[in-house]
């Protein structure tokens, strides 16, 4: 995909604002808050690196804070503690669409930026006008539809381009998954005629469950060919299933993400493809559209950053694995 | 001794303990295999009927139902003996991911030296032993600091959920060794090891409940703690030892999650701990404890695992999994209620 | 009635808690085959002597004498050891055990299953609970069957049973009556004199002053820790134990 293109963007953009504002960031040093959807996942302490990179780079203090699970109900009252600092600005991925704009808006309404990295509010559409959830000034995330359609042309390519697959997710609600799920099915029908998707498995993030599933589905359908797996659990317990079974090698398994435990799946031969997103430039990208907005530059509303493809004959190469989620 | 007569009027020998209402006692107590059986039978039918398929005589779902089944089975064993005293362990969940996290860990950093098999034992032990210090620290603040069980175990939660996460540094922990795949993976003669592990733990476990005076000490607790006490029995010892034991059986089924997955996984536990506590009362024991079975909380664990199983097996939409398990729940408690309510059980009044 | 040497004996026991003093110089004595009425009003001193006696704490001063040799109990195991055992009025029995689970409860007997496996020895139990309960007059054919099955006055026998089971020289029976219904009550009334016939000794605390006078033998009253009289049923009356309860 484009990655080198952001990439090249990612080293530019820091060079161009920060000459531009030297003076005033000598004067002033701005505090930048990251809240995580969770703080426990590989996904969010890789981007946190990245966000922690352009910090140092740009002479800004990181503030990591969050809750221990994806849960507004956990996620709020951080965001309340980190409004109640006042930092420059906020960078936050919102635990629900709907849940946090209410939340979020305290901060807006106290003169605080806010920038949605990796999920959003509402729409996800930002600076439209349209009033309700549409303050924050930029989405910085992966195309997760985009993730999905690549997740299925990887996998219908394994499988020959013909059978049976479905989706292993965690639950419905979740913009990210729901995301890839819609894409995946989407590249399905427009460019795959002869793979059929079954019915979609939600498994709670439950290894144990989702293996089952896949269990419970080859039982049925024995001509089964392939699993997405949405997320690290759904494709974990999708591809022990798929062991359990007496059908590694038979029933290829994608799965989205890419902490340090999918090199040996790969190896193993437990997952065939892994969809690395990329957290760390998440990170980046948000810090330095905070910057570039505190100092007085234009930012986009939407960034896109992209993924790389991970299987048996490229991860040891090290441009693809430094792709791989920090420990 | 001496037998001399009583010197009035003697009411003629009763026996209240009527035939009928015991029999209906013990029928109550199988009910969860009678559910079991049931159910069983519906997935029969509703598969020949909707594609001409055997569900039960099929042997790959019984295999991949019993796999299923063998996590929450092993946190469900443990939390039948606390649920039984009239206690519930809350931090079962993520004392298993400590153990996943742990087991993994040991494993990686035993390989080198001992070499695969002695690894596998070392760390296996190492994280079960491990997983008995959540466990003592459970039973130190019920015991001996008088904090309810529902509390001290919550409080237990977020710290074994915190250290398991610090351990594993946020992310899953890579096993990389074979025997322990083996252990997770491999077959006996067809049979799953996992499953052979389970059954000879069950086993022990029937027989520690059933058989042993901590087992009978145990019931009685749950029925009358004071009456456990005036009869001599030490609360605070049975209560640590009982805590440390559910502890333990958390440790054993992190560690078997690790072998499974090759990965030890902080959350590995979490969404099993409310399965594993509907095993139990689906099983036939009472949250007010003084009941319960090893045998039934089997049965329990297999009823959600056949409905799980099951609905994906004959292709229903997904929610329905979700609602399914939770009306069992509610039919096994308005069960265990009426069979109270008939059997005149007079703990709970 | 027979009555024999003197199983315990308290002299001037006393029990204070800081300044209260819930006991003061009280002896009494009970005798083999004899049963001692205890009265007095709330507050009067019966539970504090009970547990004084039981080995639930031990008392600020005075003496207790089991046939003669001075005692003291750490704990109400060791007073349980010497024989002498407490039924409460409740409280004292595990609902979802059996009779033979409940006799022996805290001192289950094992056997070798397969020669080496120790397993509790239900049917010892079973053995045990059915000779227990026909030597209190009471039949039961289903051993395996919880207690909870049972009425309140059987339940009660049961716990008697373990008393008597345990071989206790010494019954201290804490309002044994009072959760029963009026045939219940009877039937322990019946039990306490064949626990006397058996030569054991009985303390008795009561309020009802109807089942003191169809029971004991002697009775002693308590009032605001001090024993306010002491007297031999057949040569008192309600009136006159009402009176020495009350004060005046």
């Amino acid at each position: 995909m484009d990655r080198r293109n952001f990439l090249g963007a990612a080293a530019m953009l820091p060079l161009t604002a920060g000459m531009a504002t030297m003076a005033t960031a000598q004067d002033q040093k701005f505090t930048i808050a990251l809240i995580p959807g969770l703080t426990t996942d590989a996904f969010y302490i890789t981007m946190r690196k990245g966000a922690q990179a352009a910090a140092d780079a740009l002479g800004v203090e990181l503030v990591f804070q969050g809750a221990p699970d994806f849960n507004p109900v956990t996620q709020v009252p951080v965001l309340d503690a980190v409004i109640a600092r006042a930092p420059s600005a906020i960078l936050i991925a919102p635990t629900d669409t709907v849940q946090l704009i209410e939340p979020l808006r305290k901060a807006n309404d106290a003169g605080i930026p806010v920038i949605t990295v990796d999920t959003f509010i509402g729409t996800g559409i930002y600076q439209t006008g349209a009033g309700d959830a549409d303050f924050p000034l930029a989405y910085i995330a992966s195309d997760n539809v985009l993730g999905g359609r690549m997740a299925a042309r990887a996998l219908a390519t394994a499988i020959g381009g013909a059978g049976k697959v479905y989706v292993s997710n965690v639950k419905p609600g979740i913009s990210t998954t729901d995301q890839r799920e819609a894409g995946f099915k989407a590249e399905i029908s427009e460019n795959f005629p002869d793979v059929t998707v079954l019915e979609t498995q939600f498994n709670d993030n439950d290894a144990n469950k989702a293996a089952s599933q896949l269990q419970g589905v080859f039982a049925r359908d024995s001509d089964l060919k392939g699993v997405f797996g949405a997320n690290l659990f759904s494709a974990l317990g999708a591809g022990n299933g798929v062991q359990q079974a007496g059908q590694t090698g038979n029933i290829k398994v994608v799965a989205f993400d890419a902490p340090g435990s999918i090199v040996d799946n790969i190896k193993t031969g437990l997952v065939d493809v892994a969809i690395a997103q990329h957290p760390a430039e998440i990170g980046y990208f948000g810090v330095v559209s905070a910057y570039a907005h505190l100092t007085g530059n234009s930012i986009p509303v939407s960034i896109g950053t992209g993924f790389t493809v991970m299987d048996a004959s490229n991860v040891d190469n090290p441009e693809i694995a430094k792709y791989i989620y920090a420990e | 001794m001496t037998s001399s007569p009583a010197p009035k009027h003697v009411a003629p020998p009763a026996d209240h303990a009527d035939k009928a209402r015991t029999t209906m006692q013990r029928i109550a107590d199988l009910r969860a295999w009678l559910f079991l059986g049931f159910l069983i039978l519906g997935f029969e039918i509703w598969s020949r009927m909707s594609f001409g398929g055997t569900f039960v005589f099929n042997p790959f779902n019984i295999q991949s139902i019993a796999i299923f089944a063998v996590a929450p089975l092993l946190l469900a064993t443990g939390q039948t003996f606390v649920i039984i005293s009239g206690g519930i362990d809350l931090s079962m969940g993520f004392i298993m991911g400590l153990a996943a996290v742990v087991a993994a860990h040991v494993v990686n950093w035993a390989t080198p030296g001992l070499g695969f098999g002695l690894a596998v034992l070392f760390g296996g032990i190492v994280a079960v032993l491990v997983a008995a210090i959540p466990g003592f620290v459970n039973g130190f603040l019920v015991a001996v600091l008088k904090v309810p069980p529902f509390i001290g175990t919550l409080g237990m939660f977020g710290v074994a959920r915190g250290v398991a996460f610090l351990l594993a540094g946020g992310t899953t922990v890579p096993v990389r060794n074979e025997v322990f795949a083996t252990l997770g993976n491999g077959r006996f003669y067809g049979v799953p090891y996992i499953i052979m592990v389970t059954a000879v733990f069950v086993v022990i476990m029937h027989y520690l409940l059933r058989q042993t005076k901590f087992g009978q000490h145990n019931y009685a607790i749950g029925a009358n703690a004071q009456a456990a006490r005036r009869a001599g029995i030490n609360l605070k010892w049975h209560l640590l030892r009982l805590y440390i034991l559910s502890g333990m059986c958390a440790g054993l089924a992190g560690v078997l999650y690790a072998a499974r997955f090759s990965a030890g996984a902080a959350q590995a536990g979490e969404p099993l701990l409310l399965d594993s506590v509907a095993a139990v009362v689906i099983g036939g024991a009472s949250l007010f404890g003084g009941s319960g079975t090893i045998y039934g909380t089997v049965a329990g664990a297999f009823v959600i695992a056949v409905i799980q199983y099951g609905l994906v097996f004959v292709n229903v939409a997904p929610f329905w999994q979700f609602i399914s398990v939770g009306v069992v729940i509610i039919i096994s408690v308005l069960i265990d209620q009426a069979q109270r309510q008939f059997s005149g059980g007079r703990q709970i009044e | 009635m027979p009555v024999g040497e003197a199983l315990l004996e308290m002299r001037n026991l006393s029990k204070n808690f800081g300044p209260v003093e819930a006991l003061k110089d009280l002896s009494m004595m009970v005798r083999a085959g004899e049963v001692v009425a205890l009265a007095g009003d709330n507050g009067a001193g019966k539970t504090t002597l009970i547990k004084a006696i039981s080995g639930v704490f031990q008392p600020s001063g005075g003496q207790i004498l089991l046939k003669g040799k001075p005692v003291v109990f750490a704990s109400p195991q060791e007073a349980r050891d010497q024989g002498i055992e407490t039924i409460y009025q409740d409280l004292a029995l595990a609902d979802n055990l059996t009779i033979g689970a409940n006799i022996f409860l805290g001192r289950e007997p094992m056997r070798r299953a397969f020669g080496f496996l120790p397993v509790l020895d239900r049917a010892k139990m079973a053995e045990a609970a059915k000779s227990t309960m026909a030597l209190l007059d009471f039949h039961v054919s289903r051993m395996d069957a919880p207690v909870s099955n049972f009425s309140g006055g059987q339940r009660q026998a049961v716990a008697i049973g373990r008393a008597v089971y345990w071989d206790a020289q010494i019954l201290i029976m804490d309002e044994p009556t009072a959760a029963l219904g009026v045939p219940e009550q009877r039937k322990v009334i019946q039990l306490i004199h064949q626990l006397k016939a058996q030569g054991r000794g009985v303390i008795f605390i009561s309020h009802n002053l109807q089942d003191i006078f169809a029971v004991a033998d002697r009775i002693v009253v308590l009032r605001r820790g001090v024993q306010a009289g002491e007297r031999r049923i057949t040569d008192t009356t309600h009136d006159e134990v009402v009176k020495l309860m009350v004060g005046g």
